[in-house]
């Protein structure tokens, strides 16, 4: 199966030859070693091809010069053989003696010449009757061109030659040299003598070193091209991995480091890089350090100030318990007393828990639970409250029951926060708390329609020790540090809590839990833009309140028609 | 009678103020500002409940904590400044009962330490039966065939609780309101620590519990009776 699928894929790599392009253009981007490759090989290439072509030229010249120089001397000899005989005989008129002369020549010229393609002419017509004619030998006269016969007639003292293709037994042609000079035979006059040779030896012995020359090529960019892998192999195996390792370190692994060898750049590179490694990791060694420093510092602080402050606290709680006993203004003192001391306990209980967070020393204690009913505890812890406002707190839970993974201490906290706040200000008008989930999370939405605030402010709640009015004054007593803390706490969850208010509308607060951590994807179930979402909601679960609800916020509106339309 | 407590503190502020919320209150409070001589204390006084700091100099509460439980299953509340998770789970593996975060109100200490000494009730005096064991109403007393089971007063209230309603599922709320007489949401890991030092006493094997029975979800039911 698998060699199958296997010989399937290079197939189908081989036959999807239109993806070629984008491969090699992103192998020639993201690979060093096969751009260097691949420019080496080309350099190499070229220049192995130029100079073989060159040897191969040079050679061929030099096998022909020297070829026809042997060529020619070998004629030479041959027909000055030839000449020396007719030289050397003592000429009559006698025709059967010139006939007998001419016939030894026609014999002495090929033993003396290393061809027997030979062939003669006479250049004047001979005498008739001497029987002194023209021949040929295994060579023919259309072999011959004009131009050389020609030079052969007008030069007598010299030797012409020219290439020819000869035409072999089996039909083919062969490279070959005709020469050509004249040979004078007294009595009868100037004879053209043409020797031709064949020159099918060189041609071998030339293909022969050709082919050595092509093999000799194609082996040295192999060479060169093993070579250069290697080196490159060399050079980037260590770069490759610096890379993963600087991956590693930057992935959080503090401790990997380069190996070093040697003392040449690679080893340099390597060691800077160990400095480097060397420095991150102290350096975050003594932030962790700091950070453990800080968090001691945050809890010897709680154990130092909490217990004098317990002290304080049972003392001002003993003397306001008997505080009936003394006189009016000790009376006063010991009220004030007991109220502050309550004021500063939560303030530092608020101090430390944001000073917990800057630690980053929190951690989530995850169990299962409703947030639906968790809200309903809410409402019911702080009902006294908001009937001492003349508020009415009013839940509409259309989904939120099954229980989600949270830390139920944390989300209490920031739903009281956000309930005392609405409480604080919602100007006695009913408060609404929304609970929804959807696939990924689940929210509650805290609504009051009190008295609002700009986006500006609204933008700035979440800041430590803010306040939209600093004229206006605390009742409930929050610290400043509230919606920190809920913000903080919302976000240890991997939610949100987002703000929408508007000026004598209202405010809307919404917090968001994932189900799943980190899984916080798509819209909040509970919409940040309240009346929609109100009305639709209410009217599936809650129409009574719904209309109450709407006749409320309308009348409210409309007495504030003037400065606010809804 | 008064119930004589034991308060060991290294702040003597603290300790004093502690006293006089006591004595306002009827209790007869002693005192031990030392970790490394509180046992010693505790062994001279026979005091009826223990207040104890977690960080002490000589010794630390939870040492403190350990070894006397090891005599003893006395009222122990511990006093941390820290609610860390960590301090107290620790505290409470060790065997204490309950614990109070500083600062806590004097109101808040005395209604503590009241539920810590009242004595055991159940709802009917009878010799009631919970898995293959008999608890004793009257007589204070645990045994499995004719082996007493010794338990602290704590484990044996928050035992007694479950086998006097055998039908019924308590939730950890529920515990939390009967047997540490908490009337708000308080912290459940009271209740998931003390079964498991429960069932580490009474049970046969603490893994398959058979007398105190989770019911997932919801909190703990009493095992039927075999």
């Amino acid at each position: 199966m698998t060699a199958t699928s296997a010989t399937g894929t290079t197939v189908a790599l081989w036959r999807d030859w239109r993806g070629w392009p984008e491969t090699i253009a992103t192998a020639w981007r993201r690979s060093l070693r096969f751009r260097i490759i691949s420019i080496t090989l080309l350099l190499t290439s070229f220049a192995i091809f130029v100079t073989s072509l060159t040897m191969a030229l040079v050679i061929q010249n030099n096998l022909f010069e020297s070829r026809r120089d042997e060529v020619l001397s070998d004629a030479l000899s041959a027909v000055g053989s030839g000449q020396k005989t007719l030289d050397s005989a003592e000429v009559t008129d006698d025709a059967s003696a010139l006939r007998a002369l001419w016939g030894d020549v026609r014999d002495e010229i090929p033993r003396a010449s290393s061809s027997s393609l030979i062939a003669a002419f006479a250049i004047d017509e001979p005498p008739v009757g001497t029987g002194v004619r023209g021949f040929t030998t295994g060579l023919s006269a259309d072999l011959l061109s004009p131009g050389l016969r020609e030079r052969v007639v007008s030069f007598p003292d010299r030797q012409a030659w020219q290439s020819v293709s000869l035409p072999m037994e089996d039909g083919s042609t062969a490279p070959g040299i005709v020469v050509g000079q004249q040979l004078i035979v007294p009595e009868v006059g100037a004879f053209e003598v043409y020797i031709a040779y064949d020159l099918a030896d060189s041609q071998q012995t030339l293909r022969f070193v050709q082919s050595t020359l092509w093999v000799a090529g194609l082996i040295l960019i192999a060479i060169i091209i093993a070579i250069s892998w290697a080196v490159l192999r060399t050079v980037s195996k260590p770069i490759v991995e610096a890379a993963e390792t600087s991956a590693r370190l930057a992935s959080g692994d503090l401790e990997v480091r380069l190996p070093v060898h040697g003392e040449d750049e690679l080893a340099t590179l390597a060691r800077s890089f160990n400095a480097m490694a060397d420095s991150i990791e102290a350096q975050i060694k003594e932030l962790g350090e700091l950070s453990l420093v800080q968090q001691r510092f945050v809890s010897d602080v709680s154990h130092e100030l909490r217990t004098p402050l317990t002290t304080i606290r049972l003392a001002a709680d003993m003397l306001n318990d008997q505080r009936d006993q003394f006189d009016p203004t000790t009376n006063r003192t010991a009220e004030l007393l007991h109220t502050q001391v309550q004021r500063f306990e939560t303030l530092l209980a608020d101090l430390l828990e944001i000073s917990r967070y800057d630690a980053g020393s929190v951690q989530l204690e995850l169990e299962a639970t409703s947030l639906t009913s968790l809200a309903e505890d809410i409402i019911e812890q702080m009902l006294p409250l908001a009937q001492g406002r003349g508020s009415e707190l009013r839940l509409v839970a259309p989904g939120g029951y099954t229980p989600v993974d949270m830390d139920p201490r944390r989300v209490r906290r920031v739903l009281r926060n956000l309930v005392g706040n609405a409480i604080e200000h919602g100007e006695g008008r009913p408060i609404v708390v929304t609970v929804d989930s959807n696939q990924h999370a689940v929210a509650v939405g805290v609504r009051d329609f009190g008295l609002g605030m700009d986006p500006e402010d609204a933008q700035r709640v979440f800041d430590r020790f803010w306040r939209a009015d600093p004229s206006r004054q605390r009742t409930i007593g929050g610290t400043g540090l509230g919606l920190s803390i809920a913000l903080g706490d919302a976000k240890l969850h991997g939610g949100t809590l987002a703000v929408w208010s508007e000026l004598a509308v209202g405010t809307n607060f919404v917090l968001t839990l994932p189900r799943q951590p980190g899984d916080l994807t798509g819209a909040s179930p509970v919409s940040l833009e309240p009346e929609e979402v109100l009305s639709e909601v209410s009217h599936a679960t809650q129409p009574m309140q719904l209309t109450e609800l709407r006749e409320l916020y309308f009348t409210d509106s409309m007495s504030n028609a003037e400065e606010d339309t809804p | 009678m008064t119930s004589r407590i034991l308060v060991v503190d290294d702040d003597t502020a603290l300790a004093e103020m502690i006293g006089i919320v006591l004595r306002t209150e009827g209790f007869e409070p002693v005192f031990c500002a030392d970790g490394a001589k509180a046992v010693e204390e505790w062994r001279t006084q026979r005091p009826d409940l223990v207040l104890l700091d977690l960080m002490l100099p000589g010794m630390d509460g939870i040492e403190i904590c350990t070894q006397i439980r090891a005599e003893s299953g006395i009222p122990i509340i511990m006093l941390t400044a820290r609610s860390d998770t960590a301090d107290v789970v620790r505290g409470l593996e060790v065997g204490a009962d309950d614990y109070m975060v500083k600062p806590f109100n004097p109101k808040e200490l005395v209604a503590r330490i009241r539920t810590r000494l009242r004595p055991v009730t159940a709802a009917t005096s009878e010799v009631l039966r919970i898995g293959d064991l008999v608890v004793d109403v009257d007589a204070h007393e645990v045994r499995r065939g004719t082996m007493p089971i010794p338990l602290t007063p704590l484990e044996f209230q928050l035992l007694v609780a479950l086998a006097s309603k055998p039908q019924q599922v308590f939730s950890r709320e529920m515990l939390l309101e009967q047997v540490w007489g908490y009337h708000y949401k308080a912290d459940t890991r009271l209740v998931n620590v003390h079964v498991q030092r429960l069932r580490a006493k009474v049970e046969l094997d603490p893994d398959l519990p058979k007398i105190v029975m989770t019911v997932r979800g919801v909190g703990y039911r009493a095992g039927s009776v075999s």
